[in-house]
């Protein structure tokens, strides 16, 4: 991959091109002090990353390498914790402020671009020249227009012990069985999330029954919730709760703890989740696979970085933007972000490989990742999920069956968008 | 009123001029005591805080319950006048809503008040101890919600909590998903931890009212023969019963605005059987974006404790006259 620092270039002309105009037009007005233009442009940059253990130092080093770079533009981290951060940044955007440039999550980026919240990108940006991963670069444009680009870009695997579990199971038949045969005791074959308290969670695990059985929530225009594939991924996902090879009733937090303590056998989870449980335990001997269901699709957790529409200094972000997407600067965000992938083809470093001998499992995954999302009803979709999941959850209570409740969930999701 | 002394001579002697010494006192009174402007001076930090702070949301707020508006979009919005009033009366989820929220007011008032009242004739004995219990009880107060909430998810654990061990010990099946997952149990999980956090204070407030209750006048019951719960009843409930009323009303408060026990141990679940209005408003309005919605939702809250603090007063009215 070539380095493109003519983007750059371009930005960054403009902004010395913009200071000389202001400097001169401030003399020229015969005004003392600073004016807008010749003062250093500071941007804000929100990502709930910069407050990950063993990712937030790398990415703040990132900046510092940025701002030492040129004496234009400054970037300036702003950590906003992940539980809040949707909110908070949301609120901010829709009051005509907020950061400059943000790090979102799918569902936020779909409400944001659908509310005019963004700065179009179609302009700045060429995915060709760039060399942007076609697959999930095409769901950040919205109806022609681009609006943003992959930040970070997250595939779901198979996590496994490789202590319990030699050899991983490569088809649905044996994941079932590698997960009966581990369940013992206060150890279990398998962990996903199943409670409400975590209806985003949920929301994410579900999602790959869904896909690797062939379901979709949508045909791109039309809900199809209770259609034969997505009912028979669920009641996969139900077969397994029913089976208790599991821990009911357990968040995330838990069972990711009986992980590391290995009590749990395998999980489905995302590349974000290696680096930190090496983290947290070097020790632990885990490994990734491929989900072992019938259908090569699964979830991923993908993150644009987008420009905010109100932004005061519009090409300072820009050139920001421009010079994270060099091969240089991509290659060393890739290494930062450890599993994930960026948005552009890198080469893997050798201390990478060692340390995680399946990052090309995951990274083959990119291409079948399909966002965790209702496509076609991004700006829906947390409301899609409450009934959705909802609606599973009642289903593995036993109030209803898994078609039943999927029926339901249809009707209301179709009495929601108005179909 | 400042009594100024005039220095006349008793027996109607012919006055004496004040001296000035005198002058200056009531000068100083005059001035200590301050102009007629000085209450409102007093009063204008709480004033403006609640002017600003509350009144104009409150009214914003009031405005926005008859607009259609999005959080991503707040300032664009559409007059709606009273659909969304209409849209959540007609909701039947939402009528569910009210009557959880109310079935969560009255258990943990009733259940923090009765328990608090209780804890605190305990601790109003005497007994070996009684300083160092005085302050382990107010630690489940002192704690943050949220700190609560964990502490009883994990006691909750369907693998590993106490709780649950206690439970099944007792042969209490909580089901294979746990409490908190358990449509039956999971309002009463919430009630519980609720409870826990709230009698800490409540004791503390009725303790301090039963030290004013006069021990002479025990002591005369007593002395009359009249037994323990006689003295409670005759004496003792007579002092605490203001204090009761307005710890019932600030619980009952309380309860329609909490937010983070619930949302923390269950997120209104499971099947929406611990959502309460708070967790209906939070939901419409930073989940499903839709400010109009979750505004109307506020109003009905607001209504609701309108209605409990306007009717609070007249018992306690009734009551005052009564005695």
């Amino acid at each position: 991959m070539q380095a493109r620092p003519h983007h750059r270039v371009k930005a960054l002309a403009a902004l010395s091109l913009f200071s000389a105009s202001a400097l001169v037009l401030a003399g020229c007005s015969g005004e003392s002090g600073p004016s807008a233009g010749s003062e250093p442009v500071t941007i804000t940059f929100a990502a709930s990353t910069f407050g990950d253990p063993g990712r937030g130092e790398g990415l703040e080093a990132m900046l510092a390498d940025y701002n030492s770079s040129q004496d234009i533009v400054t970037v300036e981290p702003a950590s906003v914790p992940f539980p809040t951060f949707a909110q908070t940044v949301l609120t901010q955007m829709g009051a005509g402020s907020g950061p400059d440039l943000i790090r979102f999550n799918m569902a936020e980026f779909e409400s944001a671009a659908a509310a005019g919240l963004l700065e179009p990108l179609t302009d700045s940006i060429d995915a060709d020249e760039l060399g942007l991963i076609a697959g999930p670069d095409q769901y950040l444009i919205k109806d022609g227009e681009r609006y943003g680009v992959v930040f970070e870009n997250s595939n779901y695997g198979m996590f496994y012990n490789a202590d319990l579990i030699p050899n991983p199971p490569e088809t649905f038949e044996e994941f079932v069985q590698v997960a009966k045969d581990l369940t013992q005791g206060d150890t279990y074959g398998l962990a996903f999330r199943q409670t409400q308290a975590e209806e985003a969670g949920v929301w994410q695990d579900i999602q790959n029954f869904v896909l690797g059985f062939g379901g979709s929530w949508t045909d791109g225009d039309t809900l199809t919730i209770d259609s034969p594939e997505v009912i028979e991924g669920l009641e996969a996902f139900q077969m397994l709760y029913d089976l208790q090879v599991i821990p009911q009733g357990a968040d995330a937090a838990t069972f990711r703890q009986m992980f590391a303590n290995g009590l749990v056998g395998m999980e489905l989870n995302n590349g974000g989740y290696a680096t930190a449980t090496t983290a947290n335990n070097p020790d632990l001997n885990f490994s990734v696979a491929d989900i072992p269901f019938p259908v090569q699709s699964q979830g991923t957790l993908l993150t644009p970085m987008v420009m905010n529409v109100h932004s005061d200094h519009k090409e300072a972000v820009l050139d920001f933007m421009t010079w994270l997407l060099e091969p240089a600067q991509q290659s060393q965000l890739q290494e930062i972000l450890g599993a994930s992938s960026v948005a552009t083809e890198t080469e893997r470093s050798e201390a990478s490989l060692e340390l995680y001998p399946f990052l090309p499992v995951l990274d083959e995954m990119t291409e079948t990742g399909v966002p965790q999302l209702v496509l076609g009803y991004g700006p829906e979709t947390p409301e899609l999920r409450t009934i959705i999941v909802t609606q599973v959850l009642a289903a593995l209570q036993g109030q209803t069956d898994m078609a039943t409740a999927m029926e339901t969930a249809q009707q209301q999701a179709e009495e929601l968008v108005g179909q | 009123m400042t009594r100024v002394h005039t220095g006349a001579a008793p027996g109607g002697a012919a006055p004496i001029p004040s001296p000035p010494r005198v002058t200056a006192t009531a000068k100083r009174r005059r001035r200590a005591a301050g102009s007629r402007w000085t209450p409102y001076l007093f009063l204008a930090p709480a004033a403006i805080y609640i002017l600003f702070f509350q009144m104009i949301p409150l009214v914003q707020e009031f405005r926005l319950s008859f607009t259609r508006t999005s959080l991503l979009n707040p300032t664009r919005n559409e007059w709606v006048g009273l659909d969304n009033y209409a849209a959540i009366f007609s909701d039947a989820e939402f009528q569910r809503t009210l009557l959880t929220t109310l079935v969560y007011v009255v258990i943990s008032v009733i259940g923090a008040v009765g328990l608090g009242l209780l804890v605190a004739l305990l601790l109003n004995g005497t007994f070996p101890g009684r300083t160092i219990a005085r302050s382990l009880i107010t630690i489940p107060w002192a704690a943050p919600g949220i700190a609560v909430a964990m502490i009883w998810i994990w006691m909750l654990n369907p693998q590993f909590g106490i709780l649950t061990k206690l439970l099944k010990a007792v042969g209490i099946d909580p089901g294979r998903s746990g409490v908190l997952d358990n449509p039956d149990l999971a309002l009463f999980a919430v009630l519980l931890t609720t409870v826990w956090q709230l009698v800490p204070f409540v004791s503390v407030v009725l303790l301090s009212a039963l030290q004013s209750v006069p021990k002479e006048l025990v002591e005369a019951a007593e002395v009359d023969g009249a037994g323990r719960w006689a003295v409670f009843r005759v004496v003792t409930w007579q002092v605490l019963r203001p204090t009761v009323g307005l710890v019932a009303v600030l619980m009952t408060i309380w309860a329609l605005r909490r937010f983070e026990i619930i949302w923390v141990m269950t997120r209104g679940g499971p099947l929406g059987n611990t959502r309460t209005l708070v967790i209906d408003l939070y939901s419409q309005a930073f989940e499903s974006q839709q400010l109009g919605s979750a505004a109307a939702i506020g109003m009905v809250g607001i209504a609701i404790s309108l209605i409990i603090i306007i009717g609070s007063r007249f018992v306690a009215r009734g009551a005052g006259k009564e005695s």
